[in-house]
């Protein structure tokens, strides 16, 4: 992956909204696990700090010669956000959420990072040729 | 240096086009990247300025003066420095075979005084090889005769008519493309995948196969099938959404065939790439073997046409004609409305002193060029044992060392003298990275940093000028080698045990001794002066040269449409790959590959630089409404991927 900013937040906001948004409804839905809004809540706060989180990715990204994004940095990143978002929820607290299971947690966001990754390396270069060559601009 | 002496000649290779450079100056030389920020005096004497392209350079970096009869080299306070020898250094005295590097130029000091003048030099412009070629069922390679093409081709616009009036055969198309070659194959791939049919193209060529030159100068330069070539795993000539990649399909066969360490390891590599594990690279045979499918797929047979092209004319009409020979003299027209050009590398770039060898000696057995057929040098060498120089420094170069430690395993006696122009203390800088160098090679996984496919570089050269690309094409590019754990082993172990060696200077000349064979007079950097290598091969990797003007037929075109060069001299093409110069109406030409290289991509000559041509051309062309051409997004571009899963034609 060799993403520009543009293309991180693009294809963020249309993963996390399609593919992102299908696996919490499972979790909301009581599929798996206990069921409940706070999982949408938890998406939503990850997304919106993502869209921060680019921008450091992005400034991190200059100091490498070939001004890529391997999947084992997409990894570390994943891993940095989820334990981002514990530490505020469990020290300051986030509108909407009052209660949230570490262990389902970990369970809903494995399986969102996992599905938004391989979406992110199949599914969007079937749909949009163009958004590989485009640093994951899909728009 | 001795006193008096006010000229200099400076050599150095042009990182952006690996070109030699051997200007001979009059001291004082200042070096720098703006003219203006340069002395035009000093002391009353005026000054040489040498513009200089690359953003690493100060705008006025460096000045050679002639103090108390020493030639010294003074930083002018740049921000990133001056290595002199591989040392950085604010100021010091260089002689003759000394080098300095600035930012990715690495100049050595050829000769002084009377020596520089009476030096010839040829230049590295008049100096390659024609690539090998298939064999003709023509006699001899036909150039154009004194009556084709015809008369008519010599104005601005043929009347289609007068192509009738020939008596010869013409057909009408709605696209054709021009090479054959892999760029032909891409686009017409993409051609097909967004509707156009197999009647409505034709592609002139020399080769069935559009793979074939490329598979000759990977043999030729040491990568048989089943060795690994420079390329991406989602660099997929034969799919134009790289997915599933080279690395997914190479880890399914073998999962299949029950091998599951390997198949995790190329998982494993694509994921952690480059920083964690070593970049896979797919092996030559699995990528031909991909290609073969595809060509069937879309029909690539029916659409291909043996023919040499001859000259290429607009028509009254608003189309081009496209005059070829089928060979024995039999010769025919192709009228498109949309034309593509690929005909990639015309020939292979030969250093100056070995082509001046092999022409005096009329000996083309023991200087050779990686590119060319040199199987008979490992032969003898497993065989006889002795001694190869190497020139160059590049990926090529490794394949070839890696060739001969394969040959050295059968033959102990072998020794390996790598001659390079200059130390290289350190990589090429770009913003806030750098570049790592280990034992003076310097590497990066592709020909170019990563991001130029498709990331943020990709933005910027295409949001350059035509000399703000010239500058950062020389930042970015430069000849480097692949990082692979083998290589580096081969070269640590060689060093160790002896039997490599690396050996710095300039050449001076190439002359055989008694015996015929090579001896290689150079010129060291210190005051030791001249000193000699004696080997049975020089095996010259330097690599492909892609001017416009080294193909008859692109030069034809250029000259008589006095079309523009890019400031690489290769064609000047527009975002979207059109010689935009050639529109004839609602008919327009476009372009791919080593002839376009300079302009708003750098990789164009790799498997996913060709798909990025084409598909930006392509997409123009869907904008333009050309016919049954409908571009490809969304659900269709999903079920054109299907019929690719279930080979079925597009």
């Amino acid at each position: 992956m060799t993403p520009t900013l543009l293309g991180r937040w693009q294809t963020r906001i249309l993963l996390f909204q399609t593919v992102g948004l299908l696996v919490t409804l499972l979790f909301t839905e009581g599929v798996i696990g206990p069921g409940g809004g706070v999982f949408l809540w938890v998406l939503e706060y990850l997304f919106i700090f993502g869209l921060g989180w680019d921008v450091l990715y992005n400034y991190l990204q200059k100091f490498r010669w070939d001004r890529d994004w391997p999947g084992a940095l997409q990894l570390a990143a994943g891993v940095w956000e989820a334990f981002f978002i514990v530490l505020v929820i469990g020290f300051f607290g986030l509108p909407g959420i009052f209660f949230l299971d570490l262990g389902w947690f970990l369970v809903h966001y494995s399986l969102v990072w996992l599905a938004i990754y391989i979406a992110s390396q199949s599914l969007m270069r079937i749909l949009f040729p163009r958004w590989r060559f485009r640093g994951g601009v899909w728009l | 240096m001795r006193s008096g002496t006010s000229q200099i000649r400076l050599s150095w290779q042009e990182p952006a086009t690996g070109e030699l450079r051997e200007p001979l100056l009059t001291l004082p030389v200042a070096l720098g990247r703006v003219l203006d920020q340069m002395p035009a005096q000093l002391q009353g004497q005026p000054v040489s300025r040498i513009v200089l392209d690359s953003g690493q350079l100060s705008r006025f970096h460096a000045l050679l003066t002639l103090e108390q009869g020493n030639l010294t080299l003074t930083d002018q306070n740049s921000t990133n420095g001056t290595w002199i020898n591989g040392v950085r250094q604010t100021r010091g005295i260089l002689n003759s075979g000394d080098s300095f590097q600035i930012g990715p130029y690495r100049i050595g000091i050829v000769a002084a005084g009377a020596r520089a003048a009476a030096r010839t030099v040829r230049s590295s412009e008049e100096s390659f090889i024609q690539l090998d070629e298939p064999n003709e069922p023509e006699q001899a390679p036909e150039r154009a005769t004194s009556n084709f093409p015809p008369a008519c081709f010599r104005s601005q616009q043929v009347r289609v008519q007068d192509l009738y009036a020939t008596g010869l055969p013409v057909e009408e198309i709605d696209y054709a493309g021009v090479g054959a070659g892999l760029g032909s194959f891409i686009w017409v791939d993409y051609l097909r995948n967004f509707g156009v049919s197999r009647q409505q193209i034709k592609v002139v060529g020399l080769e069935l196969e559009p793979y074939a030159k490329y598979q000759r100068l990977c043999l030729n330069s040491q990568i048989p099938a089943h060795e690994r070539l420079r390329s991406n795993s989602d660099s997929c000539p034969d799919n134009l959404w790289g997915w599933p990649s080279y690395a997914l399909r190479e880890a399914w066969h073998d999962f299949q065939k029950g091998s599951m360490a390997s198949a995790w390891r190329y998982l494993w590599q694509v994921f952690a790439e480059p920083t964690l594990a070593e970049t896979y690279t797919p092996r030559a045979g699995n990528v031909f073997a991909s290609i073969d499918r595809e060509a069937a797929r879309i029909g690539w047979e029916q659409m291909y046409q043996y023919g040499r092209v001859q000259a290429i004319r607009k028509t009254n009409d608003g189309r081009y004609a496209i005059a070829y020979s089928r060979g024995r003299g039999d010769h025919a027209f192709l009228v498109t409305r949309y034309l593509h050009l690929a005909t990639g590398y015309p020939v292979v770039k030969f250093l100056p002193d070995l082509q001046e060898y092999r022409e005096r000696t009329n000996n083309f057995k023991s200087v050779v060029n990686a590119y060319e057929a040199h199987d008979h040098v490992y032969q003898q060498l497993e065989r006889q044992g002795g001694t190869v120089v190497i020139r160059g420094r590049g990926i090529v170069a490794s394949r070839i060392i890696q060739r001969l430690y394969e040959a050295r395993r059968r033959n102990p006696n072998i020794a390996l003298l790598h001659l390079m122009r200059s130390p290289k203390p350190q990589g090429n800088k770009f913003g806030t990275a750098q570049r790592t160098v280990e034992n003076h090679f310097e590497f990066q996984p592709f020909n170019w940093p990563k991001a130029c496919w498709g990331g943020e570089l990709r933005v910027q050269l295409e949001q350059a000028s035509p000399e703000q690309r010239r500058s950062l094409i020389s930042d970015w590019g430069g000849t480097t080698t692949a990082d692979r754990g083998d290589w580096k082993q081969i070269v640590q172990e060689g060093l160790n045990q002896g039997w490599y060696q690396i050996n710095f200077g300039e050449v001076i000349r190439v002359e055989p001794d008694p015996q015929g064979r090579p001896t290689t007079y150079i010129r060291e950097k210190g005051p030791k002066g001249e000193i000699k290598l004696d080997a049975d091969f020089i095996i010259d990797a330097t690599g492909l040269d892609g001017k416009v003007k080294s193909s008859p037929l692109l030069n034809d075109l250029v000259t008589h449409y006095n079309l523009p060069l890019n400031p690489l001299d290769r064609l000047a093409v527009t975002n979207h790959f059109e010689v935009a110069e050639m529109r004839n109406d609602r008919g327009r030409v476009y372009a791919a590959g080593a002839i376009t290289f300079g302009g708003p991509y750098a990789a164009v000559d790799s498997f996913l630089g060709l798909q990025y041509s084409a598909l930006w051309a392509v997409d123009s062309l869907a904008a333009a409404r050309a016919p049954r051409l409908k571009s490809l997004k969304g659900w269709a571009s999903y079920k054109q991927w299907l019929k690719w899963v279930r080979n079925q034609a597009p």
